[in-house]
């Protein structure tokens, strides 16, 4: 399973998928001007990935600052996707890193451990 | 001069454009003669060495110069062939080879061609020789002419969307006596919109952001627009939810965006685009000071009187039109007291989700609900200005992340 890795860029987040130690991360901003085209790949890889996978543990790392609308609807399919890899018997913990005085980023995480009950959310502060 | 070169540039789109025709040297010119030519032409840059009108090199004025003030170059070349301190392997292209190719051939050669130009010709004969300077020239006008190009089609596009916006903004100046509404695309045109109608018993507000911004999201804004239109036509306006489950059921199915299981058995489409609004809805009744208020991912603010704190009013977590958004979802009423002297105020996520301050996070909600609180004793005039004020602070060097509109507005006796 090959890994993705993609340098953030002034309009799209830092992309670190390490398939082979279960181990995901998103940090920056996320506002591309296509975003179907920015996540699609990344969603196809994602999607392979936890096909293959039974009872293990996952790890995301979250860390982002901006996203557009377009981008929070790809956010939240991939956070589903997870979700129901939890479902299937995986173990998915996120880490959703925010600072303290964004109640925008905050307000986001809430609402990914509401939606998707079977993944184990922790909303950590950033320092 | 410069209208001039703006006409040239509709036309300049081949090399032969650029020509220049600078006297010609054969190769059996010796170097005195070339010094000669450089001695009585001092804008004369680069000379073309020419054999039988067959293009053999180009004479760099600097190189050749530098050559021959060398200790005893003059004397030992100054009779030789001026195929000497010659360039043998410049850039040549055809008259008709387009710009475009031309900028990349002349990239590829380093710096070389910016410095001593390149050889034009006509069916394989000398025609002429074009200049770095010029080819720069071009490029830059092509570019611009192009920008200009652009930003005139979108500027005429805000024209339009703009006209839409009339008779919201002719509505609300009839029935507002305090109220301000900004509306700033990022982008010139944008995704964001909003709509007011004044009836008898009331009005209607609806702030709306649509999918994207700059010019997709302003061709979603029509398309919501004339949905709008319709459903506000045939429906209530006192019940904002239901209007929202109308809009969601027509944009849905007109732009194909249904779900696997709402789409019919055998129904084989492809869905390619997946893009809606969200939005506030709301309708004041005069009569009853009541706010009936539905929103799509999109709270309002309110400020009722005499009250020491902003209260936030969430819609629902659904967008209008989306693929993941049930068919015939419903959306939620929220009924607010609102008496004279209370306040509303209404935000697309522009400001809310604008990246800036000292740590470059989001403006969020609490430092919004602040800055109300802070300017709300002002005229709303005055508030739109502190409001954006605060607002423009914030994202300081920071580039607008979206667009950006913003309702506010002051409950007098006038809607009692």
């Amino acid at each position: 399973m090959q890994n993705i890795y993609l340098a953030a860029t002034s309009f799209s987040p830092e992309v670190n998928f390490d398939f082979a130690a279960h181990r995901l991360a998103l940090k920056g901003e996320c506002y591309p001007e296509n975003a179907a085209v920015f996540f699609e790949p990344i969603m196809n890889a994602l999607h392979n990935y936890l096909a293959q996978q039974q009872r293990s543990h996952i790890t995301v790392d979250v860390q982002l600052a901006y996203f557009n609308s377009a981008s929070t609807k790809a956010i939240l399919a991939i956070f589903e996707r997870l979700n129901a890899a939890a479902v299937a018997g995986n173990y998915v913990t996120v880490n959703w890193h925010s600072d303290p005085d964004d109640d925008t980023i905050m307000e986001f995480g809430q609402e990914v451990a509401d939606d998707n009950g079977a993944l184990d959310v922790h909303l950590l502060e950033l320092a | 001069m410069h209208s001039d070169r703006a006409a040239l540039s509709a036309v300049t789109q081949v090399a032969g454009h650029l020509l220049q025709s600078p006297p010609v040297v054969t190769p059996e010119s010796s170097n005195y003669q070339v010094l000669e030519l450089f001695t009585s032409q001092p804008e004369l840059s680069n000379l073309p060495v020419v054999r039988d009108g067959a293009p053999l090199g180009i004479i760099n004025r600097n190189h050749f110069m530098s050559m021959l003030a060398r200790p005893f170059h003059r004397e030992i070349f100054g009779r030789k062939p001026c195929t000497a301190f010659m360039d043998a392997n410049p850039l040549v292209v055809d008259y008709h080879l387009p710009l475009t190719e031309l900028s990349y051939l002349a990239l590829s050669r380093g710096d070389k061609v910016l410095s001593d130009g390149f050889l034009i010709t006509v069916d394989g004969g000398y025609a002429g020789v074009g200049l770095g300077v010029s080819l720069v020239q071009a490029l830059a006008d092509q570019q611009a002419q192009k920008h200009q190009q652009m930003m005139d089609s979108i500027n005429y596009a805000s024209v339009i969307q703009q006209s839409f916006l009339q008779s919201s903004r002719r509505d609300m100046a009839a029935c507002l006596s305090d109220y301000f509404m900004a509306w700033e695309p990022r982008d010139v045109v944008g995704g964001d919109y909003y709509y007011f109608v004044k009836r008898d018993d009331g009005f209607f507000v609806a702030v709306i952001d649509c999918t994207g911004h700059g010019v997709p999201g302003a061709f979603m804004t029509l398309i919501m627009a004339s949905a709008l239109k319709q459903v506000l036509g045939t429906y209530d306006l006192h019940n904002p939810a239901a209007l929202l489950s109308h809009i969601n059921r027509q944009v849905k199915e007109s732009l194909g965006q249904l779900s696997a299981d709402e789409r019919k058995p055998g129904e084989n489409i492809e869905v390619r685009s997946d893009d809606g609004m969200d939005c506030a809805f709301c309708w004041y009744d005069n009569a009853s000071h009541t706010l009936t208020f539905a929103g799509a991912k999109t709270p309002i603010f309110v400020l009722p009187r005499g009250a020491d704190e902003v209260t936030v009013v969430d819609g629902n977590k659904k967008g209008v039109g989306y693929v993941s958004t049930p068919l015939d979802y419903e959306w939620d009423n929220h009924r607010v007291k609102l008496k004279p002297g209370s306040r509303l105020y209404i935000s697309t996520d522009g400001i809310i989700d604008q990246i800036g301050g000292p740590k470059r996070i989001c403006f969020g909600k609490k430092r919004f609900k602040e800055q109300i609180l802070k300017h709300a004793h002002k005229p709303m005039a005055a508030q739109r200005q502190a409001l954006l004020d605060a607002f423009h602070h914030w994202q300081g060097e920071n580039s607008r992340r979206d667009d950006v509109s913003l309702f506010g507005m002051h409950f007098t006796e006038q809607h009692a």
